[in-house]
Parts: C-alpha cells; structure tokens; sequence
C-alpha cells in the first residue's frame, strides 16, 4: 500500500508539507539564524532609531515584519512557527489514541452492537461537537480552579476529553466493518478448523482493515484540528491558561494567555481583540487550512489508492 | 411519502437516552460541585442569567431561519454552478474540481473571519456598508449569517453534484437523448438534474450535521443570539431540553429522507433485476 501511496504526487506533497513543517518548528531558531527568546520576547513599545517611543502593540506587518505582533507585542509569524509542533503532535496523537481506543474497544466483543454508545452516537448527530467538548472542558477547569491539580494532569484530562469525544462514532463504524469481515465465509472456517480469536484478529480482522484505518486516521487528524480550533475561539486552551491584567488602573482588563504555544491558543488569545489585529488572528488561521488542506491531499491519494485496489 | 411512526419513536428514545446520558456527564466526572449552581429553567452568558422560556423559542426561531435560508441558497448556487461547469470544456472541468478539494478544506472558521473582514474592509475604503457584521441589541441581522454558513455546503454539495453528473453523463439515456437529435443543453436541465437531485437527497446527513456545527461557530463569532448560544450556556435539564428542541424536529426530517431514500434505492433494484 506504501508503495502504491508512493505513486500519488498529491499525497507525497501532503506529508512532505507536514514533515517539512514539523522540521521547520522544531529547528526555526538555527534555520533562520534568530534567538529563540529574542524573538519570542514581550515587546513593550515600539522606538525609532533615536529611541524614540513610536508605537505601542499591537503592531502592524508593516511595523514589524514578516507578519505583526499580537497584543503583548510577540511575533505572530515566529509564534505560529514555534506553534506548529505542538498542534502537529496532539492532533496526530489525540488522532492516533482515538483510533487505538475504538479498535480496542470494538475487539472486545465484536458481536454486540454497543446500544447505549449508539444512543450517543445518535444524540451527538444534532450536537456540535465543539459544544460537547466545552461543557466538559469547562467543568475541568471548574474543577481545577476549585482544587488545583498539576499542569501534566490537566492537560492529560484535557486530552482524554479531546479523546473520548470522537470515540463512539468510531466504535459504531468500526463494530459494522469489523463485523461484515467476521462474517465472511473464510474467518468462518478459520473458526471451525479451532483458531483462537487472538489469532483471527491479529491474522486476518487488523491486515484487512488497515487501509480503511490510515483513511479513517488523517480524517480524524482533520477532525481534531477544527475541534482545537474551535475551543480556541470558545478560549479553552490545552495546557491552561494564565491571566494576566492589561489596561490601565482605571479599566483592568484580564486576558487569558495560553501557557502551551499552539494555534488555537494563538487564535483564542487574539479573537476579542479581532478588529484591532486581524492579522493577529488571520495568519494561524490560514496555517491551520494549510495544514488541513495538506491533510486533504493525503487522504485523497489514499482513496484513489484504495479505488484502484478494487478495480 | 413513505413513515412509520414505529421506527421514528425507536430512534427517539435512543436520542432521549444518549442526551440525558451526555448531559450527566460532566457531573458524573468531575463531581457536581462543579457545576455552578443556578435555577434550572436559566442560561448565564458571561455572569448574567437569563429565563430560558419563552426566550428561547424567539432565538430558535432565529436559527433556524439562518439554518434554512443558507442550505436552500447554498443548495441553489450549488445546482446552478454545476449547471455552468458542464457547459465549459472538460480542461476547465478539471481545473474546477481542483479549485472545489482546496476550497473545501477551508476550516468553517477561517471562512466566517475572512468574510467579517472583507466587509469591514470594503466599508473602511468606500464607505459603502454592505451588511451589518455584528449584532446588536434587539436588531438580528441576517445577510452575512445566511452567505457565510451558506458557502461551505454550496462548495461541498457543488462538488459531490459534479461528481454525480460525471456518472450520470455516461449512461445509455444520455446517448439515446443525443442521438435523437436533443442539444445538450436540453438534456442537461430536463434529464439529468431531475437524476442527480434525487441522487444528492443521500447526502442529506452529513450536509445537515456539517451545518449544524458551522451553525454554532457563526453564531459565536457573529455573537448571534441563537439556540446554538443558549445550548452553549446551559447545564444539566435545561441543556437537556434545548438539545431536544434541535434533535426532535431534525430525527423527524431524516427519519422520512431516510425511509423514502431506502425505499428509491429498493425500486432501482427492483428496476435493475
């Protein structure tokens, strides 16, 4: 299959895109011959040559290139870089614990037909899945407000939310598909000659499902992406958040910063101050649909993959 | 029209079952001291309590209006899009589509900012307000809602369409329409829409539960006083109830495309056989 993947320009774009970025996140500091915390610095005001002060954030691209400053000054452009690790990595592993969970879960037993998570799974049809994330993720952080808990704990918490939300409609696929493969004529004799079920699955369920399982994994990398992008909006942020007052005495203004430095953070941070620094707000956003549209390019050279394994 | 009433209360009651299970939830894991404590028939957005009733079914209303209107525009730019791509030559077909898998990967939520920002843009440099981009107090707009919610599923169901019309032009009653002497032109509006619409009612589902969550996130951005906001803002019984006011009307809907789309395929068997 790798090598049949190997054949579609558009999916070796994808992930070269991907990888490149990953790359790029991690080793930005020696590639572009900056100081990381230079760069990533709190930059008060703005001074001319005379050191003058001539503005104050946000700042525009034009003031600070390549792409302005947020609210406190910080580099959009290296942040959204810095960012990408982190929003690469969670999405792929919140992507990746989803697809082992369900599996797992569906191999338990296989024959039943899950009816309470069907009964979720039809009542999540009508409800955003943003919305079922944030009433979770709010009473979380009610919770660690109440009786605060370590950061590592909190973000664990916050992944298995993050997980646990695109598990039952995986399980309700998976249990259909694994089931049409238990009822084919051949695992039927594999049963009657006394194989063990162990063996089936490892042997002949996982090798037939695997194409469908890398499909069903860069969909539900997609699928995470807009799910933190959205929390992002609603201010809940992977990690926590730390408030910090702006404004003056007068008419404090407390601003949640994220703590993790990944784009939903970046958006989140940004969305109430919109209109001042569109920029601020536009630029991970269009990295999110870079990323996602690469994603797209991935999965559409697994589909014409698995179209021409049929034909 | 083809519903048993049977099979749509078998699907309500496991809708009832999985709300009244999700809305526990988060009492269940976290503890129910976190969930702060207000009159149950009340929402709060940011620290004020509003009545749920009769507030929510004006906001409903609302909601649904934004809801309907977008899926019929996005439904009709669909349909006359894909009218106008057949006509051009099957190079700037392709080129089309190319077009349709990057736009579609836009995220929902780049789309509604970009678009907030285009208009303020163009009133910013000509003055000229083309909607209302915010709401305000007592004054729903609706222009920018319905465009921006409308655009997502106008791409999707544009490209699914011309993936069907690829299908459909190559079946034998194309040829014998050809033959006979009709322009394509002809056969294209009178033939081959009236196939292909009736091939995208399948579509309906995942249409409708893409929109209900771009729903939301228009409402939030635009600050729209919509269900999606009070289903935001609310806990326990009354999240249960606004959640059945969005689930019972649509099951309902997909409960009869769903019985009448099965029965459509079973006559083609039948047809084929």
């Amino acid at each position: 299959m790798i090598i049949k993947l190997l054949k579609q320009p558009q999916a070796i774009i994808g992930f070269l895109f991907i990888t490149g970025l990953l790359v790029f996140s991690f080793y930005w500091p020696s590639l572009l011959d900056v100081d990381k915390t230079e760069s990533l610095k709190l930059q008060d005001f703005l001074y001319d040559d005379e050191g003058r002060i001539i503005d104050a954030p946000p700042y525009s691209p034009s003031q600070v290139p390549p792409l302005g400053s947020d609210m406190f000054g910080k580099h959009i452009f290296y942040q959204a870089i810095d960012g990408a690790k982190y929003t690469i990595l969670i999405a792929l592993g919140i992507a990746l614990f989803r697809i082992l969970f369900s599996v797992g879960i569906t191999l338990l037993n296989p024959r039943s037909s899950f009816s309470f998570l069907n009964d979720i799974v039809q009542a999540t049809l009508y409800l955003p899945t943003a919305i079922l994330a944030y009433i979770l993720m709010n009473s979380l952080i009610m919770k660690q407000s109440m009786e605060p808990m370590s950061t590592i704990k909190l973000i664990m918490l916050q992944c298995l939310i993050l997980i646990g939300v695109g598990v039952p409609p995986l399980i309700s696929t998976f249990s259909r598909e694994i089931r049409a493969i238990l009822n084919k004529d051949y695992i039927t004799n594999t049963f009657a000659l006394g194989s063990k079920k162990v063996y089936v699955y490892h042997k002949h369920v996982l090798p037939e499902l695997s194409t469908k399982l890398v499909l069903l994994f860069a969909q539900q990398v997609v699928q995470t992406l807009i799910l933190m992008a959205h929390l992002g909006v609603l201010a809940i942020f992977i990690g926590g958040s730390a408030i910090v007052v702006l404004g003056d005495i007068f008419s404090p203004m407390p601003v949640a910063i994220p703590l993790a430095g990944e784009w939903a953070g970046i958006i989140g941070m940004n969305f109430a101050k919109i209109k001042a620094a569109p920029w601020a707000i536009l630029t991970p956003l269009t990295f999110f649909a870079l990323l996602i549209f690469a994603l797209n390019l991935i999965i559409q050279g697994i589909q014409n993959c698995l179209e021409t394994h049929k034909s | 029209m083809n519903f048993s009433l049977g099979s749509y209360l078998k699907r309500l009651r496991s809708i009832i079952i999985g709300i009244l299970i999700i809305s526990i939830l988060p009492a269940l894991l976290f503890g129910t001291n976190t969930q702060v404590e207000q009159n149950v028939w009340e929402y709060s957005i940011k620290n004020l309590k509003y009545p749920l009733f009769p507030d929510v079914f004006e906001k409903y209303q609302y909601s649904m209006t934004i809801f309907f209107a977008a899926l019929f525009t996005g439904l009709a730019v669909a349909l006359i899009l894909t009218f106008l791509t057949t006509l051009l030559p099957r190079f700037l077909q392709r080129v089309t589509y190319g077009l349709l898998t990057f736009l579609e990967s836009l995220p929902d939520l780049f789309i509604v900012v970009v678009l907030q920002f285009t208009v303020i843009y163009i009133y910013q440099s000509t003055g000229v307000l083309v909607a209302n981009i915010s709401n305000v107090y007592n004054n729903p707009i609706y222009l920018l809602p319905i465009l921006t919610l409308s655009i997502l599923p106008a791409i999707q169901l544009f490209k699914i369409a011309l993936l069907l019309m690829k299908d459909e032009q190559h079946k034998p009653y194309v040829t014998v329409g050809r033959a006979m002497g009709l322009s394509r032109f002809y056969i294209t509006i009178v033939h081959v829409f009236r196939n292909i619409l009736t091939s995208l009612v399948q579509y309906y589902k995942t249409i409708f539960v893409f929109m209900l969550s771009n729903l939301f996130i228009v409402e939030y951005v635009f600050n729209l006083n919509g269900i999606m906001n009070v289903l935001l803002n609310t806990k326990g019984v009354a999240f249960m109830v606004t959640a059945l006011m969005i689930a019972i009307p649509f099951s309902l809907l997909f409960e009869i495309a769903e019985s009448n789309t099965i029965k459509l395929n079973k006559q083609e068997e039948e047809e084929a056989a």
